[in-house]
């Protein structure tokens, strides 16, 4: 028994020990099963053919070409593997809290592929993810869309590099809190939210113009115009008033909700999802006519003021009025149980099932800007897929195995008692507790020690 | 007018001081002037470099240079004759980089108008300007503990922030002067974040390194642009940046202490990026990305420091459960992988030197040992500390071997180096001449220079002893009380509270007395984070010097007094 596990541990070893530094596609044949391609309904004991990657075949009775490794899912169901829209898993930096605006900060650069989150992540068949900065700033950092690809050393190749670019933004409580009580500078309201984004972006109109003006003027003979101060952070706003990158708003109240959609449209900007949305349902007919939607949780509430007014019908009402929606985890814990939150829209607001599975796939494929790559069961789609024992949206659902890219990453079967990637040289092993982390919502990460560093504020609200 | 009379009065005393200074320095009333620069180390064993396997030679040394190695010199009359007959002679060592002698810049005073989402560059740690030649002190007990241990040059790091400043070379010769052998050398950067303003974290640090550098890169347009052109207004050039150009130009290299994998691949992530020439140090755990590092081309120095066996040691073998062993399993692998490190860098053909600065001098050659029982050569492990790094920091014309020309730096060893027994009997550097005390074996024979210790003379360690210790956030200081319980030291120490006012206290750990010297730790709890410090200090009466040192910090001078003796009478 015990020569068996080392033996194993050796193996698994050795498998790390030769994984190329590269991102890995695989091929294989899920045979049998009730395939929820979420975009083409439902398909009874059917096969889904993965050739290199992506979905080749789709439908019955499909064989494997040589090689090919089958995989008989019968009586088990295949959904396109979840998509989280809100996420801090695989990040070794959540929050740079020290300035309002912060769109200079990349969370590409602070990812971390040892995060053991993100193995327990495809445990809930979760298999991208958005990993994105904190609310502490009205503009925060660029966040950065991940493929769970456990067992990649190198952060770049857990990084969907093929995702557009996504930003996040803040309002109310967060960012007053930070920077106007915790501070004395701007924003100190939610007026002083407004102020500073519609400043950041006439600032950044401003620097575009001082560069297009130098590098018109530089070519010229005899030129005298010089270079301007580089600034990534106008730098940043600029593209975003150039449609290159998806604002992900974190929000609250209606009013706020509406005063962004009034700034974004002053500003020509179409790219706005809104994450968290807790009073969209008052208004879901605005969000829906001018964005990308909303990104929900299913029943969180309550956990500071602006966020008492609250429904767990906020998903299902904003979805009826044609808003795109979305359900997210912003929670380590919570992104290993996704499907069971998505089926919470059943029980308030019925929504159908594929309603339902929507809301955890194509949903926030779109609002990530990666649909036509993940989110569906789809010939030519990256074959991101998730087997499960029971319907996703039922109570007893269990997943099965978890693929990205073709390659199996999850596997209940040969799920170790220990799946950590590293272990420290100096770490003491001490028992293990089984208990609730309360603490496991990060979005106020790094906050705390930075106030600490000065003034000793607390915060206890983390999201 | 009064006035004038004190300037011309203290002018005058000043001109008599001088006077009198220089009549004195005549003879020398220290009597510690060297009588000759002239060395012969004579008939010893001489390894030039790594690769030698080692001949009986002479080496004549004069004003610091090594005049010639050999077996028919000529000696002349003014050598001081050392008689190498049972000595090894070896390269003196060369630390990549360290921190020995280095002293904290005070912290700069923040202005009125201090924003922390922009505050000036100093005080966000951004001080590229800042040379470690002004805030190194020859005579400091860190620069002897290393000499000790057989290093003769050192790159110093200044210290500070992201961006502490430019790194200088030096010898570690006479304690009385500072010995540059080159300023200015490297421009010192890590992923070390401002705390309480920008950039507060690791990744603020590296948005703030891209802002710098490309804003150097665009003034350095703003110049050629001007320079070329009339009508061209004024580039206003910020003191970050004219200390950056020479990076910018990649006529400087990057040295960056990157300790882990990850930091390691954001270096060179940021290299790649921008293109600076890139020098990586610190490294610690970098078995996993030894393909990178090669690929990317850049000389490494890595810790000369392995990880601390404490969890190792406190792995029970009973009692605990088939999942715990598994644990024990993956870290004991983890922690024989670490000690494999450096033998796989020589595998990989990868040009590595050492990194000193969070290394204690009094493990190093344990730790060297350790390595090249885990698969290190004795040929690279020489190599690592003489000719790699003297490559790398661009010395290799004047340090790194024993051959005629090369500065005098040389260690006299008792037996080849990295034996269990060998011991270093004299270090020379610069050509100033350092002797250390060889242990014997056995303790109850009297010590070698016949100063025999006996029951009276016995060093009185219990009490209570009152410390201070200069440290960069200031001097520091409580009381130590030492008891001996059965046999055992133990005690109790207090110290300034670091988390407000006042003293906290701790229990004395792992105290021991050596010969003279007394050492023990304790722990601090700081920021949720406990510490381990360890004072080690040589008694001599009722005083004691020596050091404080802190993990990952460094090692600050301490002193104490025995202020009430024998407390168990």
């Amino acid at each position: 028994m015990k020569k068996h596990i080392f033996l194993l541990a050796a193996l698994i070893g050795l498998g790390i020990g030769i994984t190329p530094a590269q991102v890995q596609k695989g091929s294989v044949l899920i045979k049998n099963a009730t395939v929820l391609t979420i975009t083409k309904g439902n398909l009874e004991s059917s096969d889904v053919l993965v050739q290199n990657g992506i979905i080749t075949q789709v439908g019955k009775n499909l064989t494997a070409p040589n090689g090919i490794s089958i995989i008989d899912a019968t009586g088990k169901y295949l959904m396109p593997g979840i998509i989280d829209a809100h996420s801090h898993v695989g990040l070794d930096v959540v929050n740079e809290a020290s300035a309002p605006i912060t769109a200079e900060i990349r969370m590409k650069d602070v990812v971390n592929p040892y995060e053991i989150g993100i193995y327990r992540a495809l445990a809930g068949g979760v298999t991208v993810s958005h990993a994105m900065h904190g609310s502490a700033n009205v503009i925060g950092g660029q966040n950065a869309t991940l493929k769970h690809r456990w067992g990649s050393k190198d952060p770049a190749d857990i990084i969907m590099q093929d995702a557009p670019r996504t930003i996040k933004f803040a309002l109310g409580e967060n960012p007053t809190r930070v920077h106007g009580r915790g501070n004395g500078i701007q924003p100190r309201s939610r007026m002083g939210v407004e102020a500073v984004i519609r400043n950041g972006f006439n600032e950044a109109l401003q620097y575009k113009k001082a560069w297009e003006n130098y590098n018109l003027a530089k070519t010229q003979k005899g030129n005298t115009t010089t270079p301007p101060a580089y600034n990534e952070r106008l730098q940043t706003l600029v593209d975003i008033l150039d449609g290159k990158i998806i604002i992900h708003c974190h929000s609250y109240r209606a009013d706020e909700i509406y005063m962004l959609i009034n700034v974004v449209k002053d500003f020509n900007i179409k790219k706005l999802v809104f994450q968290h949305t807790n009073e969209g349902f008052k208004v879901a007919p605005e969000i829906a006519e001018y964005t990308m939607g909303a990104s929900v949780f299913a029943d969180w509430w309550s956990y500071k003021m602006e966020v008492y007014y609250s429904t767990a019908y906020n998903a299902a009402i904003l979805q009826k009025n044609g808003a795109l929606t979305s359900i997210n985890s912003d929670s380590a814990e919570l992104i290993r149980h996704l499907y069971h939150e998505a089926a919470k829209t059943q029980r308030y607001g019925g929504l159908t099932d594929e309603e339902a599975l929507a809301m955890i796939t194509i949903n926030p494929a779109k609002q990530l800007g990666i649909e036509d790559k993940v989110g569906s069961i789809e010939i030519g789609k990256q074959a991101d897929l998730a087997i499960f024992e029971g319907h996703p949206l039922s109570s007893y659902a269990v997943p099965q195995m978890t693929f990205v890219d073709g390659i199996k990453y999850f596997d209940r079967n040969s799920d170790q008692l220990d799946q950590r990637q590293r272990v420290a040289a100096t770490e003491m092993v001490e028992p293990i507790y089984l208990r609730a982390n309360e603490e496991a919502h990060r979005c106020m990460q790094d906050v705390n020690s930075y106030f600490e560093a000065f003034q000793g504020a607390f915060f206890s609200e983390k999201h | 007018m009064n006035k004038q009379f004190l300037k011309a009065g203290m002018l005058g005393l000043l001109v008599a001081g001088w006077l009198s200074q220089s009549v004195w320095a005549q003879s020398d009333p220290t009597g510690k002037r060297r009588v000759t620069s002239t060395y012969a180390i004579t008939n010893a064993t001489v390894f030039k470099s790594p690769s030698d396997p080692g001949s009986k030679a002479t080496i004549l040394i004069k004003d610091g240079i090594i005049v010639g190695v050999g077996t028919s010199l000529t000696l002349p009359k003014e050598a001081k004759v050392i008689a190498g007959d049972s000595l090894f002679a070896y390269p003196g060592f060369i630390a990549g980089d360290g921190t020995m002698g280095i002293s904290k810049p005070k912290d700069a005073e923040r202005p009125k108008d201090f924003v922390s989402s922009n505050p000036p560059d100093e005080i966000a740690g951004i001080t590229p300007w800042r040379a470690a030649d002004d805030f190194y002190t020859a005579s400091s007990s860190q620069v002897e503990d290393w000499r000790k241990a057989g290093f003769t040059i050192s790159q110093v790091l200044p210290d500070g922030g992201m961006l502490p400043g430019k790194t200088a070379i030096l010898v570690l010769g006479d304690p009385k002067t500072n010995n540059f052998l080159n300023s200015n050398v490297a421009l010192a950067a890590n992923f070390k974040s401002s705390r309480g303003m920008y950039p507060a974290t690791l990744a603020g640090v590296m948005a703030k390194f891209r802002d710098v550098y490309q804003n150097t890169a665009l003034i350095l347009d703003h110049e050629r642009l001007f320079a070329s052109t009339s009508g061209v207004k004024r580039p206003q050039v910020s003191p970050t940046q004219e200390a950056m150009k020479a990076v910018v130009q990649k006529q400087q290299a990057v040295l960056f202490t990157a300790g882990s994998e990850l930091e390691i691949r954001r270096a060179i992530a940021l290299q790649k990026e921008l293109g600076f020439k890139l020098i990586l140090t610190g490294l610690e755990n970098y078995e996993t990305v030894i393909d990178l590092i090669k690929s990317s081309g850049a000389p490494v120095l890595i810790k000369l420091q392995l990880p601390d066996e404490k969890s190792i040691k406190a792995q029970k073998t009973e009692g605990v459960t088939e999942a715990t062993k598994a644990q024990y399993a993956r870290v004991k692998e983890a922690y024989e992988t670490a000690l494999k490190q450096a033998a796989l860098l020589e595998k990989a053909g990868i040009l590595f030197g050492f990194s000193t600065a969070d290394a204690k001098a009094s493990e190093v050659h344990q730790t060297l040992k350790t390595m090249i029982a885990n698969g290190l050569s004795q040929k690279a492990a020489l190599a690592a500390l003489t000719t790699n790094p003297a490559t790398i920091l661009g010395i290799s014309k004047v340090a790194g071997t024993l051959e005629k020309g090369m500065l005098a730096n040389v260690i006299l060893s008792t037996d080849t180096l990295f034996k269990e027994e060998t011991q270093i009997k004299h270090v020379v550097a610069d050509g100033y001449v350092f002797d250390y005390e060889i242990k014997k074996k056995s303790k109850k024979t009297g010590t070698a220079d016949g100063k025999s210790e006996n029951s009276n003379n016995a060093i009185t360690v219990e009490g209570v002893w009152e410390y201070t210790s200069e440290t960069p956030a200031g001097s520091s200081g409580g009381e130590i009380t030492i008891k001996r319980d059965s046999g055992v030291l133990g005690g109790t120490i207090t110290y300034d509270d670091p988390s407000g006012s006042g003293k906290a206290s701790a229990p004395i750990k792992n105290a021991s007395l050596t010969g003279k010297t007394l050492s023990f730790e304790f722990e601090v709890s700081a920021g949720g984070m406990s510490l381990t410090v360890l004072i080690s200090g040589e008694i001599n009466g009722k005083t004691m010097e020596g050091a404080l040192s802190v993990p990952q910090m460094g090692s600050f001078p301490v002193k104490a007094t025995l202020t009430s003796p024998n407390l168990a009478n």
